[in-house]
């Protein structure tokens, strides 16, 4: 992560160096050209020398003309030391240019002191004479030396033209090469500071949005920052905060329609209730009124009437009863023959049921009325429409963890399409008169009941009938069989 | 619209670079040479011409040919001296010279006092060999090592030669010449005079007169008024003619009058041209260059020891003034 800090650093530190490299090279071509110029300062600084150590050399030999004491020639003796060393260092001026003239000026500071030195020896042996004329020429020669600097200095000026020029040249160039180099220095750091700024606030802007997107409620768009820095861990952040926020306000959502629903199943729960408060009471009478009739059918004489009506009665109780309570597979049959019983007075010859139950495994548990509207669709397919009736076959067997129950019957049968239908769960819209609970609605509680999605299948062959099969768990059994 | 932005940016980018490494480059780039520095000399025989008429056509090119004949020789030599006839200046070159210990001296003959002095005391002093040039000083006075130039006695009756043919037999001439009696001058009017004593119809009037512009002027009315039949002049010293010639054309027509110079003046080329002059004795500069400088050579080299004391004559001839137009 390339934190703002380092950028910061970063553009500090490249601009320091920018700024140290144009220092240094000033410096150094600095320090050249001072050099270069110490240089011929000095040149012309050792010429000057000679002639000044010349005339000093003629203002000495005249103080000692004047005053021959020991002092004065000492101090005669130190300037022609001091124009001794003048000379050694012109030793170093000679080029090609100057090498004529060089050689004539060094020869000519020689025979100064030549000449010098003949007149101390002619002054110390009294020779006033030849003295006298030594210090002319003395004079004479040091009146050369003078001119002659002059001429070499003419000849340096003339032989370093061109290099004053070009250092002139150069010293403007110099000026032009600074105003160049501000420019482009000035023109890069407004480019890498607005690249730099744009580094920085481009993020914080996407982040702004980002917020300004939140504030306003949509908290779809998630938070994308391409950067590197802190403020795209800041985004991560952010963008993480969103997506909790979204899961959280899902959640409340479907909270929300839990409790919804929650709310409204109570209320269909309170009015179910009433209405089977209400509908209980009807059916009691009907079920005193259907005994009363039973036992005066008995009276009468009319016994199988009786039985008929108190199958009716039974069935009518069952059916009040056991609506929401599980019951033992052994209730179902018994409610299942009353049932039979009743449509065999309806059907009489016309209904032949063949029923063949294992009596070992009656008691295990299953949802009431389960097999009646099978055994009445079976009816109502196999047996209503047919002229010469139908036969319903009613099998219980025993299996090692299922106890299996097949309701079969000879009755034209469905289509494939069909009998999904029925397992899928849709409504399948009920024919004739049924006692109103539907085949699908059977398939619904017997799976809601074993948590089990294959406890029933359907084998059916049009014109020849269906074959319902009920795979019943004996795990829920009460006793094992 | 960005991207003509970017293509702005990059090309104010790219010129202001190029800028930049141009005028560093002219900061960084040091194309001027200093002259290079020498530890040592950079020949062994340091020579010097000196002359009394620096920057005079005729001196430049006994200067140009000594300095070819340096080159060659491998010597190094400077050509000093002083402007118009400046006789204390060049006094004071040759002991600048001197004292300054060249190899050699090459030295335009000055027949004075203090030029022999110098070369006769000064310069066997310092044992610097001198070598006359053009103008000779005889060897028993100066010293010097020989003499390069013309033979000014040959000269003299050359010119005399040829103003007898121009001029035919008889008439009067006058003789123009320095009052300083100089060694090449009276060479030349030995060398007229020699050829003109055998003429006895000729008459020759000598007149002396110094270097000074007025006088040389004044000397010339005085001829002219004293003397209005003469014919012929001639300007023994070249440097005379010039103001001679200027006197002479403010009273008369110059055609009628021979006048004869000699070429070491520095007038006296475009006296010629000009048609001022009838003839001229030509002498050869160069070749006194050249040959002063190689004679010189050799005798330091050792190669010619002693030289010739009579001294090296160089080529002359007699220029007329029809040869120039």
């Amino acid at each position: 992560m390339i934190s703002i800090q380092r950028k910061i650093l970063m553009l500090t530190t490249i601009v320091l160096v920018f700024m140290a490299a144009i220092w240094i090279a000033m410096t150094h071509y600095n320090h050249q050209t001072l050099n270069q110029y110490n240089d011929i300062l000095q040149r012309y600084l050792s010429m000057n020398e000679v002639s000044n150590a010349s005339q000093d050399v003629i203002t000495d030999l005249n103080n000692y003309m004047l005053k021959p004491t020991p002092s004065s020639l000492e101090q005669l003796d130190i300037s022609i030391d001091k124009i001794q060393n003048a000379k050694k260092e012109i030793f170093d001026l000679r080029n090609e240019e100057n090498d004529f003239v060089l050689t004539n000026y060094i020869n000519l500071i020689d025979s100064f002191i030549e000449t010098t030195d003949r007149f101390i020896l002619f002054y110390t042996q009294n020779d006033t004479d030849s003295s006298v004329k030594e210090f002319s020429e003395a004079t004479r020669i040091s009146n050369y030396i003078s001119e002659m600097t002059l001429t070499l200095v003419d000849k340096e000026l003339k032989a370093y033209d061109r290099f004053y020029r070009g250092i002139i040249e150069q010293s403007e160039a110099l000026q032009k090469l600074g105003i160049w180099v501000l420019m482009l220095i000035t023109f890069l750091l407004i480019l890498i500071t607005y690249w730099f700024s744009l580094s920085i606030t481009r993020p914080v802007q996407q982040l702004t949005k980002a917020a300004n997107e939140f504030s306003k409620g949509r908290f779809e768009t998630p938070v994308i920052v391409e950067t590197n820095d802190e403020i795209a861990f800041l985004a991560r952040t952010f963008d993480r905060m969103r997506i909790n926020i979204n899961n959280l306000i899902s959640e409340i959502k479907s909270t929300a329609q839990l409790e919804n629903e929650l709310q409204q199943n109570k209320i269909l729960l309170q009015e179910s209730q009433f209405r089977s408060l209400q509908s209980q009471i009807n059916p009691h009478f009907l079920f005193n009124t259907l005994n009363t009739i039973s036992k005066k059918a008995y009276l009468e004489g009319s016994e199988e009437t009786g039985d008929l009506l108190v199958s009716v009665a039974g069935l009518l109780r069952y059916n009040l009863k056991r609506m929401d309570r599980s019951v033992t597979l052994l209730d179902e049959v018994i409610v299942l023959r009353q049932y039979m019983d009743i449509q065999k007075a309806r059907f009489t010859d016309r209904l032949h049921l063949f029923i063949d139950i294992d009596e070992s495994c009656l008691n295990v548990e299953m949802p009431s009325l389960t097999l009646q509207p099978i055994i009445e669709n079976a009816v109502i397919h196999a047996v209503e429409p047919e002229e010469d009736g139908g036969k319903i076959w009613f099998r219980i067997r025993d299996g090692a963890t299922f106890v299996t129950i097949e309701i079969q019957d000879d009755g034209n049968g469905m289509s494939e399409q069909k009998i999904h239908e029925i397992l899928e769960g849709k409504q399948v819209p009920t024919e004739g008169h049924s006692t109103g609970i539907g085949f699908s609605n059977v398939v619904k509680r017997l799976r809601l009941f074993y948590s089990n999605e294959d406890v029933i299948h359907i084998e059916s062959i049009i014109g020849r009938g269906t074959k319902v099969v009920l795979k019943i768990p004996k795990k829920r059994s009460v006793k094992v069989c | 619209m960005r991207k003509t932005g970017i293509l702005i940016l990059s090309f104010v980018f790219i010129s202001l670079c190029y800028l930049t490494y141009v005028s560093a480059e002219k900061v960084f780039r040091t194309d001027w040479q200093l002259p290079e520095t020498l530890d040592k000399s950079l020949s062994q025989y340091r020579l010097v011409l000196i002359t009394r008429d620096m920057e005079t056509p005729f001196w430049d090119k006994v200067g140009n040919g000594a300095l070819e004949q340096a080159q060659i020789d491998g010597a190094s030599l400077e050509v000093w001296g002083s402007y118009g006839n400046d006789q204390e200046d060049f006094l004071k070159k040759i002991d600048i010279a001197l004292h300054s210990k060249v190899d050699g001296i090459i030295v335009q003959g000055l027949d004075s006092e203090e030029f022999k002095k110098m070369t006769k005391i000064k310069a066997s002093s310092y044992g610097i060999p001198i070598i006359t040039v053009a103008n000779d000083v005889p060897m028993e006075e100066s010293l010097r090592r020989t003499y390069v130039g013309s033979d000014q006695y040959k000269a003299g009756r050359m010119i005399a030669n040829q103003l007898l043919k121009d001029m035919g037999d008889k008439g009067t001439i006058v003789l123009m010449y320095d009052s300083s009696q100089e060694y090449f001058q009276l060479q030349r009017l030995n060398g007229i005079q020699d050829v003109l004593k055998n003429h006895p119809k000729i008459v020759t009037i000598n007149a002396e007169t110094s270097d000074e512009r007025e006088e040389i002027v004044s000397k010339t009315q005085d001829i002219l008024n004293q003397t209005p039949e003469v014919d012929a002049f001639i300007a023994v010293n070249a440097n005379i003619a010039g103001a001679m010639i200027q006197e002479i054309s403010k009273r008369f027509q110059i055609e009628p009058y021979f006048i004869y110079s000699f070429d070491d003046g520095p007038e006296s080329i475009s006296l010629l041209t000009e048609g001022k002059l009838d003839g001229i004795i030509e002498q050869s500069p160069e070749m006194m260059g050249k040959l002063s400088v190689k004679m010189m050579m050799e005798w330091l080299t050792g190669e010619t020891v002693p030289l010739d004391i009579i001294g090296y004559y160089t080529d002359i001839q007699i220029l007329k003034v029809t040869d120039v137009q």
